[in-house]
Formats: C-alpha cells, sequence, structure tokens
C-alpha cells in the first residue's frame, strides 16, 4: 500500500538557523498521525516541503506516491492544508472564500459543505476580517475537509477553537480516518493531540527522534513511585532494580522514578511491611519532555532559543 | 461569478482602484479638452512655450504643438500626468501580486489548491493587462466626448494609437515591479525601484534633447519608445510598441521564473 507521506533524507537548511535534517518519515494511510516538536523545531518547515511552497536542501519526498516536486497539481488535487497562522483573503466574506477555493479545487459537494458549516458553527457571511482566531480558523477548516481530501495536513491548525467545536474537529478526523484518509496533525501540546492519533511523530531541533504508537508511548512512560513502609527498610534491598532510578528511602517512605514495569519494585517492596503505594503517572507531556534529550539545562536555553526563533 | 479563478479575482480586486484611476484619468482629459478653445483664445500657447525654452522641455514639452487640441494634450497630459498616473497604477498593483500574497500568508493557502506558480502570476498579469485597457478605453471615451462638446478636433485613431503606448508603456513597468516583487517576495523594493526607474528614464529621456551626452543613452530610457514616434500626430509606430512590448514579455518571463524557483517566505 502506497504511504499518505513518505520522505527520504529529507533536508532543509537555513544558513545556521533551524531547518530540518536528514527526516525519513513514513506515514501510512488510513491514520491520524501526530507530528510533536516545541516551536521551532521543524514542523512547518517540513510540512512546506511537503506542499512544494520551499524546496529541500538535499532529499525528497512523496505525497500519496507522487513526488512533491514533479506532481504538485495531482498532488493538490487529493490534499487539503490548513496552517497555523491561517490567513486568508479577508475582504471576502466566509461563504466568497469558500466558493472561490471551491471553484479553485474544481468539484465541491455543496451539501456536505453546508453540514460542515453548521457542524462547526461557523457564521460565513461575516467577513474574515471581523472573525476572531478560533472563527477564521473554523472557516479554514472547512475550506480542508469540504472536498474530502485524501490526505489532509494540520499545521497546529486547532489553536483558538473553543472545547466544543474542538471536540466536532476531532469527530471530523475520526471519521476521515474510518472512511480510509489520512490526517497529518502537528502540534507543540501533546495533550492537545494524544488521545486524537494513531501514531506520533516526535522532531527536535530538526531531526525526527521517534514515531511511535502512542501506546508504544505509554509504555516507556516514567512513573512516580512513593511506598510507605511500616519500619525500617533497608534502602539496599532496592538498589540496581531494573528500570529504577531517582530513588531515595528516608523516614519510612521510598521514592523513585521507574521507566517501564514496576514488577521487580513492587516485588523487592514485597519483602517489607507496606502502608500505601501511590503512583503519580507521568503525563506524556514527561514522556515528550523526555525524548528532547538529555542535559535537561542545555534542552532549556535550547527550546528557548527555537522558540525565539520561531517569534 | 468574480470568485471563479486567479484571474477573476485578480480584477475584482483591482476593480475599485481600476474604477478611480479611469474615472480620474478620464475626468481630467475631458477637462483639458473642454477648455481648450478657451485656453487657446486667450493665450497665444506656442509663443509662451517658446519663452518658457528649456525649463518646457525639461517637462517632455519639446515636441508639442499647442495651437491644435492634440499637441495641447501631448503637452499637459501625455508627457508627464498620464504616463506617472498609469505607471504608478499599474506598478503599484503588480508589485503586490505575489508579494502580497507572501506577506499576507495567503499564497501558502492558495498554492496548496491545485494551481501552479506561474498560473499564479500570468492570471494576475492579465487582470493587470484588462485594468490598463479599461482604464485606457474610459480615457478615450471621455477625451472625445470633451473634444466633441468644445467642438475641437481630435482624431480618435491618433488618440487610440497613443492610448496604445500609454498602456503598454504602463505594463513594461507593471512587468518589471512584478519581476522584482516575484524575486525578492518584498512589496516595498518593487515598488521602489520602478519609481526610482521610472523616474531616472523620464529625465534621461526628456533631457536628451538639451544635454549633450545623453543622446547616446537615450535608447535605454522607455520613455523613448513611448512618444519618441509621436503617435498622436504620426499614428502607431510599430517598431517603438514592438521595444516596449518585448520588454513587457520578457520580464514577465522574468517573473514567472523568478517566482516558480524560489522559497516562498512563510
Amino acid at each position: 500500500m502506497t504511504a499518505a507521506i513518505e520522505t527520504r533524507n529529507l533536508t532543509k537548511r537555513y544558513g545556521h538557523s533551524r531547518g530540518i535534517i536528514e527526516v525519513d518519515l513514513v506515514v501510512e494511510t488510513g491514520q491520524i498521525f501526530g507530528f510533536l516538536g516545541p516551536n521551532g523545531a521543524g514542523k512547518s518547515t517540513l510540512i512546506r516541503l511537503l506542499l512544494d511552497l520551499i524546496r529541500p536542501t538535499s532529499g525528497g519526498a512523496s505525497v500519496l506516491g507522487l513526488d512533491v516536486r514533479r506532481d504538485r497539481l495531482a498532488i493538490d488535487r487529493r490534499t487539503s492544508y490548513v496552517p497555523g497562522e491561517l490567513s486568508l483573503y479577508s475582504d471576502l466574506t466566509g461563504r466568497q472564500l469558500l466558493t472561490y477555493l471551491g471553484n479553485l479545487q474544481g468539484q465541491v459537494d455543496a451539501a456536505y459543505r453546508e453540514s460542515l458549516i453548521e457542524r462547526l458553527e461557523l457564521d460565513p457571511t461575516k467577513r474574515i476580517k471581523s472573525l476572531s482566531r478560533g472563527n477564521k480558523q473554523k472557516v479554514g477548516l472547512v475550506a480542508a475537509f469540504m472536498i474530502r481530501p485524501e490526505l489532509l495536513i494540520l499545521d497546529e491548525a486547532t489553536a483558538g477553537l473553543d472545547p466544543f467545536i474542538q471536540l466536532e474537529f476531532e469527530h471530523l478526523c475520526e471519521e476521515a480516518r474510518d472512511e480510509g484518509r489520512t490526517v497529518f496533525i502537528s502540534s507543540h501540546q501533546l495533550p492537545e493531540v494524544e488521545h486524537l492519533c494513531d501514531r506520533v511523530g516526535i522532531i527536535r531541533e530538526g531531526r525526527l527522534l521517534a514515531v511511535e504508537t502512542i501506546a508504544g508511548l505509554k509504555e516507556r512512560a516514567l512513573r512516580r513511585i512513593e511506598i510507605d513502609f511500616i519500619g525500617a527498610v533497608d534502602a539496599e534491598a532496592f538498589a540496581n532494580l531494573p528500570g529504577v532510578s531517582d530513588l531515595i528511602v528516608r523516614d519510612g517512605t521510598l521514592r523513585c522514578t521507574v521507566m517501564g514495569s514496576v514488577d521487580a519494585l513492587i516485588k523487592a517492596a514485597a519483602h517489607f511491611e507496606v502502608r500505601n503505594i501511590r503512583s503519580v503517572d507521568t503525563s506524556l507531556e514527561e514522556i515528550f519532555m523526555a525524548y528532547y534529550g538529555s542535559g535537561e539545562a542545555a534542552d532549556k536555553s535550547a527550546a528557548g532559543e527555537a522558540s525565539h526563533a520561531a517569534a | 461569478m468574480l470568485l471563479r479563478n486567479v484571474f477573476t479575482k485578480t480584477v475584482r480586486d483591482l476593480r475599485w482602484p481600476t474604477f478611480w484611476v479611469s474615472l480620474g484619468c478620464g475626468v481630467m482629459t475631458a477637462y483639458f479638452a473642454i477648455l481648450f478653445p478657451t485656453y487657446s483664445k486667450l493665450f497665444d500657447l506656442n509663443a509662451m512655450l517658446e519663452k518658457m525654452g528649456p525649463a518646457v522641455k525639461l517637462l517632455g514639452a519639446s515636441l508639442g504643438d499647442a495651437s491644435t487640441l492634440i499637441g495641447f494634450l501631448h503637452i499637459e497630459l501625455f508627457s508627464m500626468i498620464l504616463p506617472a498616473a498609469m505607471v504608478a497604477f499599474a506598478a503599484g498593483m503588480a508589485s503586490g501580486f505575489t508579494a502580497g500574497e507572501e506577506s499576507r500568508g495567503t499564497i501558502d493557502v492558495l498554492l496548496s489548491y491545485p494551481v501552479s506558480r506561474s498560473r499564479v502570476v500570468l492570471e494576475k498579469w492579465l487582470a493587470i493587462v484588462l485594468a490598463c485597457i479599461v482604464a485606457a478605453v474610459v480615457l478615450w471615451a471621455f477625451a472625445l466626448t470633451g473634444a466633441a462638446i468644445s467642438a475641437s478636433a481630435l482624431p480618435p485613431d491618433r488618440l487610440g494609437a497613443a492610448l496604445v503606448m500609454l498602456v503598454l508603456l504602463g505594463l513594461a513597468f507593471a512587468d518589471i515591479a512584478l519581476a522584482i516583487s516575484a524575486f525578492s517576495g518584498n512589496r516595498g523594493a518593487a515598488i521602489g525601484v520602478t519609481v526610482a526607474l521610472m523616474v531616472a528614464m523620464y529625465l534621461i529621456d526628456a533631457l536628451s534633447s538639451i544635454v549633450d551626452g545623453l543622446g547616446t543613452i537615450r535608447p535605454l530610457s522607455l520613455f523613448r519608445y513611448y512618444m519618441g514616434g509621436d503617435p498622436l500626430r504620426n499614428g502607431l509606430n510599430l517598431g517603438d510598441a514592438a521595444v516596449l512590448a518585448a520588454v513587457v514579455a520578457v520580464f514577465l518571463a522574468i517573473a514567472v521564473v523568478a517566482f516558480e524557483r524560489r522559497d516562498l517566505a512563510a
């Protein structure tokens, strides 16, 4: 089966600053794929390469099996795109804009378009310039979904939507997936997309760090565990357990961080009399942060620079 | 209906600027045509021009014969005001075609639809061609109406020939602005360079008859081709028209290629 997106060694350099470096990414059709990374990591750069708005320094990419450079118009007929900083022709009303974009596309199912306008609660009679950010985003989403594209590329596209519309948007994505279409959605906030995506790719400083299922990410989850014991415990009994780190035993309470299975820790604890166990599931956000490499201090400054570059 | 494609959308975007430029130039031309008999009765315009000498030549009036309406229009309008207005309008609009969509960010959405970059440039260019032609036709009609009101002779074909040259001059500068904006993505640079070029070319042409040495570089000025053959008196000079048309074509091609090859601004 043809992949929805495939990049081969895709590289884009901008002098010294950000870009992307040797990205090999495969997104299979029929899934919702989350593309995650902090601001300035290279998410938009990769997306703009896929759209042929910018050209790679080296490497290549294909969308729906078609070369992004050579088969541009064939790809455009079958895909749609909503940028995060969505700019639309502000002197048009929502409906005029949808008419124009529909005409550029060719055929649009008018009934389906109207149902989208209703579901996202868009007022199409207002001029774009009078719309709030969230409402502009709705216009972009209607325009993107109305052509029933085989691939939807959404770059931070849900920012500014209110929760109800966000939910409706998620339903639309799920419907698209259930019809065998593909949704590629970038975000710098994992919680926004973690329950929506089948798989996620994580990018940082231009390099693709990992592609995993959400379940796979969770398996690598870090957990903070605290165990209260009755009576004294021997800290030595917990040293060198697999997956256990940051171990502190003080005043009959054990605190540690566990990656993966907690089995070894529980079995070790069972030798003593346990009063209580508290487990704090780390959020995916923390896993996400864990991917951002070792050396947290260096990491923070790098993230700071990256967001400056993006701003 | 005007939202069918990039061409019609651009026509829609240009409709009000085109309306006002057409109306402004038309009314101004009609005004001069209507008042011409009064002027020529009150003043011996040719004698006045003669007295002013080089100062008037600076304004490009060296060829004029102010005793006829067509000569009067040449001196008063076609030598400076109309070309300045036409170039400002056409180049001003064209400079924003791609650079404006880039700086506003709308180009990303536009190009994600099945429209190629070349097509965007060409369809927008066609819209400015249409806008210039509309302005010229309106101007032609207003001028002839004014001439009819004042019962002055104004040969429609000669006026038409001058307007063809005016449109070609406007489009030549529009395409220079379009090429700079397609290459750089910078609307300000496109307007600035084009206006500077227009002023320099105008001065080269106007001063070449009174300053020695400028004559050798006069062929570099587009104004030399615009009124050099005096189309208001002699009709269309096909050679001059061909030179301007070639400039239009070359810079359009440069704009298409430059825009096709470049990384677009985020």
